[in-house]
């Protein structure tokens, strides 16, 4: 028993997730930005990848990221409300709602997560890659599944 | 007579020259020359150094956000060479001025630079070859050393060598010229002579910045030995680009120091050697050193030596206590009695008292850096002499008014940045504006007169979509801000082995202007069709790299921009190996968009020429003047039902002690009678759709009255207010105990009655500002205010007693230090600590109502005394309006609940959004200069925009494939900016026609956003830029290798 759990500690040393992160121009890209100015550091886990809003993030990329092997995936937007496209984080919310029930099916509802920064947020930031790096961390490797 | 007046008047307008002489290349300099072409101006620029940048160029990071500083000034130093209306006139000094304003006759004389600045293609053959070495690298602040034949730094501007007379053996021996050997471009001549250039402008803006006194400070400050230096010879030692290319060392022996002294006031508020102001940066950058000291050696041990901490602005204070509690720089409060130097160890042992125990004490130092007292150029005589403007007791430029600090005493002359007063970045940059809408507003007839097009040379290439993608990539070490944490040579290697990578290179600093010229000959040579720079975030640099590649022929939108400091290198500083690695995959993402993009193309749109200003207080006032007079229709809407914001709520202004109601009623009245201004009291806006150059924006009036109006550009000037105490000092329950404005209220009463029974006041500052919780910030007014007040009651009541209870004081600014001294007759000073708060309890000893008691940190004892009022100076706060403006004008707030701009440092009174400004209390508390100040600012930025007849829309727009739509009208459902219809198409099929439904995109309206892209349900939109095909690229790039 306990050998068993000293190789799954080791195991999760050795994991590194490679989690995708779409961050909206205008306020969770620019709170990412905040935490670098503010040196806040997190761990090395996340790959932005810049949208003009979080309204243009489709339901479909995160399936592709899943289907490629990422191991988490992350769509950050403006507060509801302080949208700069005045209401294209209320569609996210609502697509976003949807895709979990699907996600939900595939056993895949804990590596995805939708979260609002606003460009203030930089602690936020930071905070919320180490967090969800954490949760992807125990979760093990997706192609292990 | 009238008559004569009038066709004199006539005469002076055309007269007037829509150009003007700016004096000064540092950040003031630079702010507003390209603000005033942006209005309509042509600029000169006159810059007496070779390079243009200024102080701002020197320093390593500023604060209070650790920015690198040329990252952030490089983009407008590129900006002003490329601007085709502003004439760059480095190395060159005025010599003569005459004329009047609207109409100065200018002389200019031209230095010889022995170099051609239009032969010389910046290689540098020249100074490898140059023998001689000895000449001290001034840019260094003379640290380092140079060739005799030179270029200021890497990313001067222009980026053209020069040829130091003094030092060159040619022209000193008459032996060598070998760099006119070596040099391709024949470049050199030694023939060349000081030239004289005339020139006609309309009015003149002074921006000479400022220098530092050193050498001349008494000798107990220790400078005449080796390891003492300036703060400003340490930016240039922390700097990867300064003498030890990022190393913290030493001079004597080049070691790196372990322990390191900072000395605050080093001769600055020391009315014994004549500098008796604040240079009110110091307090801030000392902190800034010493995180960076920490940042490069962690084990190195950090003591700041310090008076007053004057940190007051935004961030700022919170800023000192980080330095304290994160990085462990330890703060002394202590006076300092001279440094000496150990002359065999080369160490130096600082006598100081320590003022939290009375104890004097020494303390080892392997390097002290002196905070010297920042003073006016060294030219300032010489130049108001010139220009025939007056300089102030301190022999910084005088301004007109005490509330007019952009305009000289000589009408047509304007004063910006330090050489005024001391200022920090941002101010200088919003007086920078301030000073360019000064000009505008005396300018205005003759605007767009003298502009010229910008001239493309290179035509825009053809991109055939089948063409194989050719990728350069350029990866920048940002300094060490990237360089240190992330292996850069390895990534570089790493790139150059993917697919369809043409070339990859790496630099120091990818936003200088010589590497703007590399990314264009690395187009040329290679003839790229896609270009990648990965260094900080797109979000301040994308625009310039666009531009790099426009001048290329590469269309901007093939240009992609990968972010690895701000959201790598700088948030992974322990982590190198995962950093590169990180990186390395962020390059190679978008290396595979890169591969898909495609050109788009610009279209126009036009612009509302009315403005909207939020607030009619003095900021409010001020900028709506300042349209209007310009000839714009202003629209302002005031919550209350009088102008004059907070004002209206103040007996006299500091610090000119004129009543408020005197100081606003020529302000109020002229805004009143403007016939270009609509006033809406009692009014707010409820609702704001549209964008920059077209807003629909609804106000309603008290009692329903609703008005919808159209404007091109807002400005918010909503002020702030006085925090009421909840808890602390028993506010609510006694009727003794006030806040600083309920004070002012008593004052303006015409019955002084009130005053009769008091026999003693005591004022307690930082009444819940600067605290661990709840308010962190310092408020920067209470302190002036406080001491306003307490002279005016002295001279109210003689024979009142009036104490003053504070932590610091705040008295930064150009005149304030004289005005403490002077107060300090009228009061007692007492100094508490935030960990041991003064109490106040009932009394009916004598006829007193309170008694206070305190621990005095200063004589490090417990005082009590008896008051019969007690003056609460609370910060002020952001109202909790800000909130709901906030959301309609979607733009965002700080943290502290006041309105964010969108770069603390050189974007400071634009919102992130364009179109939308910000001044005056809504942005940071300030005083009524600061804000008249920052209230021209941003009139100054609004009416760029007014002044222009169209603007260009982005390129990043929906575009919808019409075989794929089947026009079910769910994109112009989620559309908010309603840019999608659906038309009737007639489709032809072989023999046969139907009228079918499909969507159409106005790209005029379209903003990009890309919501009706995800809402297709057959994937017939295309978001340009951010296209289905792009983001599963960089998806799929990801995990690939």
């Amino acid at each position: 028993m306990k050998i068993v759990e000293k190789s799954s500690k080791k195991q999760d040393m050795e994991f590194k997730p490679n989690i995708v992160c779409f961050c909206c121009n205008w306020c969770s890209y620019a709170g990412a930005d905040l935490a670098g100015v503010s040196r806040f550091q997190y761990p090395a886990s996340i790959r932005i990848i810049r949208v003009m809003c979080s309204g243009r993030v489709e339901p479909a990329f995160i399936l592709k990221s899943f289907k490629d092997n990422i191991d988490g995936v992350l769509v950050t937007g403006c507060h509801i409300g302080d949208c700069h496209y005045i209401s294209g984080n209320e569609f996210t919310k609502d697509r976003f709602e949807r895709l979990t029930i699907i996600l939900k099916f595939l056993g895949l509802e804990d590596r995805f997560r939708l979260e609002w920064i606003s460009a203030s947020e930089g602690k936020k930031f930071a905070e919320l890659i180490t967090t969800f790096t954490n949760q992807i961390k125990k979760l093990g490797p997706l192609n292990n599944i | 007579m009238s008559k004569s007046k009038k066709s004199s008047q006539k005469s002076q307008t055309d007269d007037l020259i829509g150009a003007v002489l700016v004096i000064g290349g540092g950040i003031a300099g630079i702010q507003a020359s390209l603000d005033l072409t942006e209005m309509g101006f042509k600029v000169f620029l006159i810059e007496k150094t070779p390079s243009i940048g200024g102080r701002m160029a020197q320093l390593d990071k500023t604060f209070p956000t650790n920015d690198c500083s040329l990252c952030i000034l490089a983009p407008k130093m590129v900006e002003v060479f490329r601007n085709p209306n502003i004439k760059l006139m480095t190395y060159s000094e005025v010599i003569e001025v005459s004329g009047h304003v609207g109409h100065f006759y200018i002389k200019i004389l031209k230095k010889p630079r022995y170099v051609d600045e239009d032969k010389c293609t910046g290689c540098g053959d020249c100074a490898s070859k140059c023998p001689k070495i000895e000449a001290p690298n001034i840019f260094d602040m003379n640290l380092g050393k140079r060739k005799s034949i030179y270029i200021p730094f890497p990313q001067a501007v222009p980026p053209v060598y020069l040829i130091d007379s003094d030092m060159c053996l040619f022209l000193n021996k008459g032996v060598c010229k070998v760099c006119e050997k070596i040099c391709e471009a024949q470049a050199i001549n030694f023939e060349e002579k000081p030239e004289e250039v005339q020139i006609e402008v309309g009015a003149i803006i002074v921006a000479i910045g400022f220098d530092i006194l050193a050498s001349k400070l008494p000798d107990n400050w220790g400078y005449k030995y080796e390891n003492v230096i300036t703060s400003l010879e340490y930016e240039r030692i922390l700097c990867a680009s300064g003498p030890f290319e990022g190393h913290v060392l030493r001079l004597s022996d080049e070691k790196e120091p372990q322990k390191i002294a900072f000395i605050q006031c080093a001769g600055s508020r020391d009315f014994h050697i004549g500098i008796p102001y604040c240079s009110s940066v110091c307090c801030m950058y000392t902190a800034k050193e010493a995180i960076i000291t920490k940042e490069h050696s962690n084990s190195s041990e950090c003591y700041i030596f310090r008076h007053d901490l004057r940190a007051y602005g935004k961030n700022f204070y919170e800023y000192t206590q980080r330095a304290q509690d994160e990085y462990g720089v330890k703060y002394f409060n202590s006076k300092i009695s001279k440094i000496v130097e150990d002359p065999e160890t080369k160490d130096l042992i600082i006598h100081y008292e320590d003022l939290n125990d009375g104890k004097f004490n020494d303390l080892r130092a392997n390097l002290v850096i002196l905070a010297t007292p920042l003073i006016p150029s060294e030219d300032s005589e010489k130049v108001a002499k010139i220009l025939g403007i007056n300089i102030d007791k301190y022999k910084f430029f005088k301004e007109k008014t005490l509330y007019d600090k952009l305009s000289s005493e000589r009408e047509g002359i304007f004063l910006c940045g330090f050489c005024q007063g001391p200022l920090d970045i941002p101010e200088t940059v919003a007086d920078a504006s301030g000073v360019a809408n000064k000009v505008s507003t005396l300018l205005y007839p003759v605007r767009n007169t003298l502009l010229k097009e910008k001239v493309v040379s290179v035509p825009e290439k053809k991109i055939n979509l089948e063409d194989e993608p050719c990728i350069g990539v350029m990866i920048c070490h940002c300094g060490i801000n990237i360089g240190k944490y992330v292996d850069v040579p390895q990534v570089v290697e790493y790139i150059k082995t993917l697919p369809n990578v043409t070339i990859t290179v790496d630099n120091l600093y990818s936003c200088s202007s010589d590497s703007q010229t590399s990314i264009k000959e690395l187009i040329a040579e290679y003839d790229l069709n896609r270009f990648i720079v990965a260094s900080c975030t797109p979000r301040t640099h994308e625009k310039l790299f666009q531009e790099t590649c426009e001048e290329a022929g590469l269309n901007k939108y093939l240009f992609e921009m990968v972010n690895i400091r701000d959201q790598c290198s700088w948030v992974h500083m322990e982590q190198k190996v995962d950093g590169t690695k990180k990186a390395k995959d962020l390059i190679e993402m978008a290396v595979a968009k890169s591969r898909l993009l495609k050109p788009q193309k610009e279209s126009k749109l036009p612009i509302t020429p009315e403005a909207l200003i939020i607030g009619g207080g003095i900021s409010g006032l001020i900028a709506t003047l300042n349209i209007a007079k310009q000839g714009f229709t202003t629209h302002l809407v005031e919550k209350e039902s009088q102008l004059g914001g907070n004002l209206n709520n103040l007996y006299q202004i500091f610090p000119g002690y004129q009543k408020t109601s005197e100081f606003l009623e020529p302000f109020v009245n002229k805004v009143k009678s403007h016939s270009n201004i609509n006033i809406y009291l009692n009014s707010n806006i409820t609702e704001i759709r549209g964008y920059i150059g077209n807003y629909d924006v609804i106000i309603t009036t008290k009692g329903n009255k609703v008005n919808n109006i159209k404007v091109g550009t807002i400005i918010v000037a909503t002020g702030a207010k006085e925090l009421i105490p909840e808890t602390i000092y028993n506010y609510k329950k006694e009727k003794n105990v006030i806040t600083q404005l309920e004070l002012e209220q008593k004052l303006r009463k015409e019955n002084m009655e009130w005053l009769d029974n008091i026999k003693s006041i005591t004022f307690i500052l930082c009444v819940n500002s600067r605290q661990k919780e709840g308010i962190t910030y310092c408020s920067n007014i209470c302190c002036t205010n406080a001491l306003k007040n307490i002279n005016i009651l002295k001279k109210l009541k003689p024979d009142l007693a009036l104490i003053l209870i504070y932590r610091d004081l705040q008295m930064s600014k150009k005149g304030n230090e004289e005005f403490y001294r002077d107060s300090r007759k009228n009061a007692l000073f007492l100094r508490y600590s935030l960990d041991k708060l003064p109490i106040i309890s009932k009394t009916k000893i004598g006829k007193f109502n309170y008694k206070i008691s305190l621990f005095e940190h200063n004589l490090k004892g417990d005082v009590e005394f008896y008051s019969d009022l007690i003056i609460l100076a609370t910060p002020m706060i952001a109202p909790e309006n800000f909130k709901e403006l906030s959301k309609m004008l979607k733009v965002p707030q700080d943290q502290s609940g006041f309105f964010l701009e969108a770069h603390v440092k050189l974007r400071p009174i634009d919102f992130a959004t364009d179109g939308i400004f910000l001044c005056g209390c809504a942005h940071w508390p300030k005083n009524i200069q600061e804000s008249i100040a920052q209230a021209n600012g941003a009139a100054g930025r609004a009416i760029r925009i007014l002044g222009a007849k169209e603007m260009k829309t982005s390129g990043l727009v929906a575009e919808v494939i019409e075989d794929y739509c089947i026009g079910c009208g769910k994109c112009a459902d989620v559309c908010p900016y309603n840019a999608i219809e659906l038309i009737e198409v007639k489709k032809t099929f072989e023999d046969y026609t139907l009228r079918l439904k499909k969507s159409n995109v106005n790209s005029a309206l379209c903003k990009g956003c890309g919501t009706c892209g995800v809402q297709c349900p057959n994937s017939a939109i295309i978001i340009k830029h951010f296209s289905f095909k792009q983001i599963n690229a960089m998806i799929e790039a990801y995990l690939k290798n």
